[in-house]
């Protein structure tokens, strides 16, 4: 046995190991789980570490990026590593929904309405006898650590961590219940009825399906779900899935919207690492998703960070130059999404970022400390494009303009802080949509909880489900001929 | 010089002006071979290199590839009146159960900005498709793309496939894409596994110039 000294913020603990092992797999030994959204391919640099002692020359992968990485490092003896202080939690959309009519409210005197993300897990707690929201709550989704997209996911539940995966998620959702039952001093065996709305992959994980039809093409889920599932001990609805990639959570986000029961034409869009688009067109739904990545997250931007105090999460600009506002008033630490695209917006007003995205100087300075990198613009070009190229690609196969969009519905969290102007400017939807952009929040999670309050609706979100049309982007050549124009910055 | 200028331009993505300037250098009466290799190849290969080198992201490769589109488009014709033959022949494809082709779609512009002739297959390709594409079009590569764990053993069926129609001695099998290390490449029997699209074109060539 040899001994790792791991220095973790202002805590130090010495682990024993067998040498010879990845200091992944000695950290996760002793329950030190590291980012790896890569699944420890040493690509995505997240469990860059610092390391000394008796270690392996570095691996390729470890020259290339510059780091030592947790994935790659190899113990030989008696070691030290320094891990980066544990992400700290990114403030959450909650539903905006609050109090709602008890129409026809599911059986007993609570209930609860959840929307597992693939990053957040958000739980709204209701009085099913007034239909007033009690209380809300909501965390990481414990399964972040695992991987932080969900086809990493898929692979460890395909590779035998579904039972793993699946305690993470429900663990998360009864740590929420108690928190929130705990705070209105109520019993959480009270709360007898759930509706727990997700994407595919997500209820696939919590109800320990094997996942491996969305895993390859032709991706066609063999479950969509809109079923009972025993959860946490209590009856939990899971509202019905439209495909493998346009989850629940769509379903609700399109129930709580309204558009299917009215006359005009509607666009709806879930701005996340997958944009969702739902569009409503004579009593027609067409759905899609697209890969956006995590850029819009913070992920994979020089200094991106999540929604916390010291985020830049305002850019303008006023008199020639960048003017900026942090959360909580803090001293500037980062830029996340919504700060992001205002950034680049105010950078392209100031010609400091071409149409084609180069950078007229080496940085673009937002604060001191905070500054945008070349690779960072092009990291927002790759995620906007492919949202602009879905929308592009979604309104010609309905046979329409931009234009012919009466109402926006933009729904989720990062959607709903995202300046609406400042998206429209770098491209990310047509501008002419701007004036036409309802914001509701996550409003899957406004869904669900209708549909917690009223289970007549269950057969308004089956045919919502059962009506849409899945339209297919990868390997859609009008969507990469749009994903490479919608690259550039120019309006057209 | 307007070779250079329409390198240049390449480099920046300026598509509008990349196209005129190859119109100009049409009626210039400068060669098509010549505007092709000193210009359009010359910008991308600048490219590429920086590309290799972390110098430059993804979007501006897409964005000066999109600008080689379509100075290329005026060049077309007028390489086929001349008799310039490319120098090789590849299909590219993302290989069964995968339907991510931006790696893929990057090679091939890499691979077109290199001279060579590429038959993009698209997406969900077989591997017998590979293997009579490559037969019947006397291709010298294969170039297959996966991004999922999933889908990557279909690659080893490519090589069993190519062996089993007696085409291995003439065409090499070059794999790609994020999960694709040079440990799997070998162990398939693949020729090559290269790490980013500017390096895969500039191995391609080296295949099909040894090949000659």
């Amino acid at each position: 046995m040899a001994e790792l000294r791991v220095t973790r913020g202002g805590a130090q603990v010495i682990l024993p190991f067998e040498p010879g092992c990845r200091l992944s797999e000695a950290l996760k030994a002793h329950g030190i789980d590291l980012l790896q959204p890569c699944g420890g391919r040493g690509v995505c640099g997240k469990c860059a570490v610092v390391l000394s002692g008796q270690v392996s020359p570095p691996a390729p992968a470890e020259r290339k990026a510059g780091v030592r990485l947790a994935c790659q490092a190899v113990l030989t003896g008696d070691a030290e590593a320094i891990l980066p202080e544990s992400r700290p939690l990114q403030q959450i959309e909650m539903g905006d929904a609050g109090s709602l009519q008890p129409v026809a409210p599911m059986p007993g005197r609570y209930g609860a309405a959840v929307d597992i993300g693939t990053t957040t897990v958000v739980l709204s707690l209701y009085d099913l006898q007034t239909g007033a929201c009690l209380a809300e709550s909501g965390m990481l989704n414990p399964q972040s650590a695992v991987a932080a997209d969900v086809m990493g996911r898929i692979g460890a539940a395909m590779a035998g961590e579904s039972a793993g995966l699946r305690g993470q998620v429900t663990g998360a959702v009864s740590a929420l219940l108690s928190r929130t039952c705990a705070e209105k001093g109520i019993g959480s065996e009270q709360v007898e009825s759930m509706v727990v709305t997700g994407n595919t992959t997500m209820l696939y994980l919590l109800t320990g399906r094997n996942p491996a039809a969305l895993s390859r093409a032709p991706f066609e889920a063999d479950c969509l779900f809109d079923c009972t599932a025993e959860l946490c001990g209590r009856k939990a609805y899971l509202p019905p899935c439209m495909h493998a990639f346009v989850g629940a959570d769509i379903t609700c986000a399109v129930l709580s919207s309204g558009m299917c029961g009215r006359e005009e034409t509607a666009l709806l869009c879930d701005v996340g690492t997958n944009g969702e688009l739902a569009l409503w067109k004579d009593g027609k739904l067409l759905v899609t998703s697209t890969a956006a990545g995590p850029a819009f997250e913070g992920a994979g931007i020089s200094c991106g960070c999540g929604s916390v105090a010291g985020a830049i999460d305002r850019v303008w600009v006023e008199n020639g130059r960048l003017g900026v506002h942090t959360i909580a008033g803090a001293k500037a630490a980062g830029v996340c999404g919504s700060g992001l695209i205002d950034a680049v917006a105010a950078a392209l007003v100031l010609g400091e970022v071409d149409e084609t995205g180069a950078m007229e100087e080496e940085a673009l300075t937002l604060a001191e400390d905070v500054r945008l990198l070349p690779g960072d613009i092009r990291a927002v070009q790759l995620a906007k494009a492919a949202i602009a190229a879905g929308v592009e690609t979604l309104l010609e196969t309905a046979g329409i303009r931009a234009r012919a969009v009466d109402t926006f519905y933009i729904a989720g969290g990062f959607g709903s802080h995202m300046d609406v102007r400042s998206a429209a400017a770098i491209g990310l939807f047509p501008a002419v949509l701007t004036q036409r952009a309802r914001v509701i929040g996550n409003a899957a999670l406004t869904g669900a909880a209708r549909l917690l309050l009223d289970k007549s609706l269950q057969e308004q979100a089956r045919q919502i489900a059962a009506s849409a049309a899945h339209v297919n982007l990868g390997g859609n050549p009008r969507f990469n001929q749009h994903y490479m124009d919608r690259m550039m910055f120019e309006q057209e | 010089m307007i070779l250079e200028e329409i390198s240049r331009n390449l480099q920046a993505g300026k598509a509008r002006d990349v196209k005129a300037l190859v119109q100009q250098a049409i009626d210039e009466g400068i060669p098509a071979q010549e505007i092709l290799e000193k210009g359009l190849m010359d910008g991308m290969n600048v490219i590429g290199a920086k590309f290799s080198k972390n110098e430059v992201f993804v979007p501006e490769v897409l964005v000066a590839a999109r600008a080689m589109n379509q100075g290329a488009q005026l060049l077309k014709p007028l390489l086929a009146e001349e008799g310039v033959k490319a120098s090789g022949k590849v299909c590219i494809g993302t290989v069964e159960g995968d339907l991510h082709d931006i790696g893929k779609n990057l090679v091939r512009m890499m691979m077109e900005g290199k001279g060579l002739e590429v038959i993009d297959l698209g997406t969900d390709v077989s591997a017998e498709t590979f293997v009579e594409t490559a037969k019947n079009e006397n291709c010298q590569i294969i170039a297959c793309s996966a991004l999922l764990t999933t889908t990557m053993g279909v690659m080893a069926d490519v090589v069993k496939q190519a062996e089993a129609a007696g085409i291995r001695d003439r065409v090499k099998i070059m794999v790609g894409g994020a999960p694709v290390t040079e440990e799997f490449c070998r162990k398939i029997g693949a020729d090559a596994c290269t790490p980013d699209a500017a390096t895969a074109a500039n191995k391609a060539l080296e295949f099909c110039l040894a090949a000659q």
